[in-house]
């Protein structure tokens, strides 16, 4: 994975020195705190229900176990023992004190870490597949240009006070893992005969985005030769920057600028924009593709033979088989080096602890199974897990021992119970509703790892508030906290999807009570199982059959539901 | 618009250091506090005037006596407000080079950042090469981000600590991507 230079290295220990000049002023009062709050977001430093919470930047997803372990000491020295990771390749630690911020952000430095951009009206941290490198269906593996756009992104001075947040996504490979349309802007990498001598080139897609507008992306460039991203990016940034909403924070994202404007007027307007600094000195060159590319070589795999699955099974003692046998085929993927696999170790386990915890003891452990397994890396995913993405097939039942001591084997990766949800109201100040009472609920409900087999791929995910930390929009299922007069009460949305069908979810109708949500779960699943064909999946039966069976089933228990009023589709 | 008793000057390549401000700032026929144009004729003031002001009062054949002599006399700039597209006014801005010693842009709140990009516009694709203000809300935690993008001088909001504003901008020996004042840190500078 990349290594820092000396570069990265002063920028980020200089970056620390200057917010703790800036913490400094802020508590000896010459600094507002309305004043402080961006420079307070720019570093990750939010401040929540109980606490502050600070967010710190896996770029791309990939973590060394050195750095989980430094992770695992920052939850245990400054935080209650566990750390939560996001949807967008970052982890949160919730109960944070002001002033011990400049020292932990100091301790990140010291392993190549950093909090710069994981929030705030600026270019944030930059998301990929948690599989680049390893996955079997990757054309191009997005890392160097990751890791070519963190840099240049980072604390690029033209675009620190953005109307809204901005997030880019990167993907690379056949299968879309990324959200990528759900992006504010979204990068696909391709290499293509046809275009540009079958060079690495940029197909651009700007204006996704979930919260309170959801939209999908639309493609506004086809064929960027990937040198020439940071001008167009500039180009594209800059009319955001200057024509983007600020009277308005809920209409402040690009997605609303490319909606007025029609994505055609703004494809026009970036390239009217981007002609004249096309050329500019600012674009990458091979030389900084060279010195940045040669840290994502691949690791000294050995020569092995593939396995089957029947060799992998064969591995287990005889009373592990079927539960091994069950991890092997939600949690293992495969890998393009024979021999080897990537494997998902799920943060999801049913109803005891929030989806994407993990505690100091589990993160430690974790890094010493990616020492001991995987190469030292581990990866973050969209669904909040983590990955071992080079591990030998012979060594994946000794693993799957390891994992299950702690807690991490649960066999449940999209299944219903893998659950995307963000902390909710139980920790942030702009959640409507609570999230984690309502995973844990269904997780509950539905604890019977058979009938979730049976269930098939599913994806449930729940958000406290329309800001759609828990990008309900694109679950199959989704939940959404909302506040009527006072009480916390949950929408439901059908029909949502990521990956290359990628599609926003529907609302059904009035929302329901907390309590009510695990029966409405559960009528709806059963309406799906009663009129699946063979084979089919949820939300392909959810797009055979539209949304009435499910609607009517959800509604079955009307009493309660006929009291809500006004929330409707 | 009150205006700052002293600037802070960064020149490209120069070093930062503290000046009378000569620039008075008027905020234009709008704002009823401070809507009375300056006596043009007789104030001793350098004045940057609204550019939409200019737009207005500097037709080449309706020209303003008191507005032309002023400009000869390099005693008047104009300031950018944060919806002046300065690309749409190219032309006009092109004109202004022979009579503005400086231009500015405008926060309105520290929190609004299109004036970082009407500067990098002002010197990437305009060609600006003399003083470019940063006014208004001006913090001094937006100094090197101005700096950067093309701000050589600065007037910060009345309460700010100049003393703290001028050690900002030497915060970072190190850039990851280029700006106007220089490209991004090479490893072989090292």
């Amino acid at each position: 994975m990349y290594k820092y230079d000396h570069i990265d290295q002063t920028l980020v220990d200089q970056r620390v020195a200057q917010f703790r000049d800036q913490v400094a002023r802020r508590l000896n009062g010459t600094l507002a705190e309305e004043e402080f709050r961006p420079l307070r977001l720019q570093n990750g430093l939010y401040h929540q229900r109980h606490a502050y919470m600070l967010r710190v930047a896996i770029p791309y997803g990939l973590l060394s176990s050195n750095q989980l372990r430094t992770l695992a000491s920052i939850s245990e020295k400054y935080d209650r023992g566990y750390g939560h990771f996001t949807t967008r390749q970052n982890i949160q630690f919730n109960w944070i004190i002001l002033e011990d911020t400049p020292n932990i952000l100091a301790d990140l430095a010291k392993v190549e870490m950093h909090a710069i951009q994981t929030s705030g009206n600026c270019i944030r941290n930059i998301t990929s597949d948690a599989f680049a490198g390893v996955a079997g269906d990757e054309y191009v593996d997005t890392r160097p240009i990751c890791e070519l756009l963190r840099q240049w992104s980072t604390l690029h001075p033209e675009f620190a006070y953005l109307p809204r947040k901005f997030k880019f996504a990167v993907n690379g490979a056949k299968e879309d893992r990324t959200v990528l349309l759900c992006h504010d802007v979204g990068i696909e990498l391709k290499k293509n005969k046809d275009t540009n001598h079958g060079e690495l080139t940029a197909d651009i897609y700007a204006g996704g985005g979930m919260g309170r507008t959801p939209i999908l992306g639309s493609l506004i460039k086809q064929g960027l030769p990937w040198q020439l991203l940071p001008s167009y990016l500039t180009a594209l940034l800059r009319v955001y920057n200057r024509f983007g909403r600020r009277d308005n924070i809920y209409k402040a994202r690009i997605k609303i600028l490319v909606k007025a404007l029609g994505p055609e007027e703004f494809a026009r307007q970036v390239e009217g924009e981007w002609l004249p600094i096309k050329n500019g000195d600012d674009n990458f060159t091979q030389s900084e593709w060279n010195r940045v590319a040669k840290h994502f070589t691949k690791p000294p795999y050995q020569s092995l033979p593939t396995l089957s699955n029947e060799q992998v099974i064969a591995k287990a003692n005889e009373v592990d088989t079927v539960a091994f046998a069950r991890w092997l085929e939600r949690n293992v993927k495969s890998h393009q080096v024979p021999g080897y696999a990537s494997v998902i170790l799920s943060l999801k386990p049913h109803g005891t602890v929030a989806p994407g915890d993990a505690t100091t003891a589990q993160m430690n452990a974790i890094a010493d199974l990616a020492d001991q397994y995987s190469f030292g890396e581990l990866r973050v995913t969209h669904e909040q897990n983590l990955v071992l993405a080079d591990v030998e097939q012979v060594k994946l039942f000794e693993l799957w021992q390891a994992a299950r001591q702690q807690h991490v084997a649960l066999p449940n990766v999209g299944l219903l119970t893998d659950i995307i949800a963000c902390p909710g109201g139980d920790f942030c100040s702009l959640a409507n509703a609570k999230s984690l009472p309502i995973a844990k609920a269904i997780q509950e409900r539905f604890d019977d790892l058979d009938y979730l087999f049976d269930l098939g791929d599913i994806s449930l995910n729940i958000s406290g508030c329309i800001n759609s930390c828990g990008h309900h929009h694109v679950g199959n299922i989704g939940v959404l906290g909302v506040d009527k007069d006072g009480e916390e009460w949950y929408q439901i949305t059908l029909g949502g999807e990521q990956g290359n069908d990628a599609a926003i979810g529907k609302v059904i109708g009035p929302s329901f009570y907390a309590d009510e949500i695990p029966d409405v779960i559960t009528n709806v699943i059963n309406t799906y199982v009663r009129n699946r064909d063979q084979d089919e999946s949820f939300i392909q039966a959810y797009r055979r059959l539209g949304v009435t069976p499910f609607k009517e089933a959800a509604y079955k228990n009307k009493n309660k539901a006929e009291k809500s009023l006004g929330i409707a589709s | 618009m009150s205006s700052q008793q002293q600037i802070l000057h960064f020149p490209l390549g120069g070093k930062i250091r503290l000046a009378p401000n000569e620039w008075q700032v008027w905020s234009g026929p709008d704002e009823a506090a401070n809507s009375t144009l300056p006596d043009l004729e007789r104030s001793s003031h350098k004045l940057l005037m609204p550019f939409t002001w200019w737009r207005s009062h500097f037709h080449s054949n309706q020209q303003n006596p008191d507005v032309l002599a002023k400009a000869k006399n390099r005693q008047l700039g104009v300031w950018f407000a944060t919806d002046d597209d300065v690309l749409i006014h190219a032309d006009l801005i092109e004109e202004g080079k022979q009579y503005w010693p400086l231009v500015a842009a405008h926060f309105p709140i520290f929190r609004d950042g299109r004036s970082f990009s009407t500067a990098a516009i002002l010197r990437d694709r305009l060609g600006w090469d003399k003083e470019i203000r940063m006014i208004g809300d001006v913090l001094i935690d937006q100094l090197l981000q101005g700096a950067r993008v093309g701000f050589d001088s600065f007037e910060l909001r009345q309460d700010q600590d100049l003393d703290v504003a001028q050690k900002q901008f030497d915060l970072f020996t190190v850039a990851t991507q280029n700006s106007w004042r220089g490209k991004r840190t090479l490893i072989s500078a090292f």
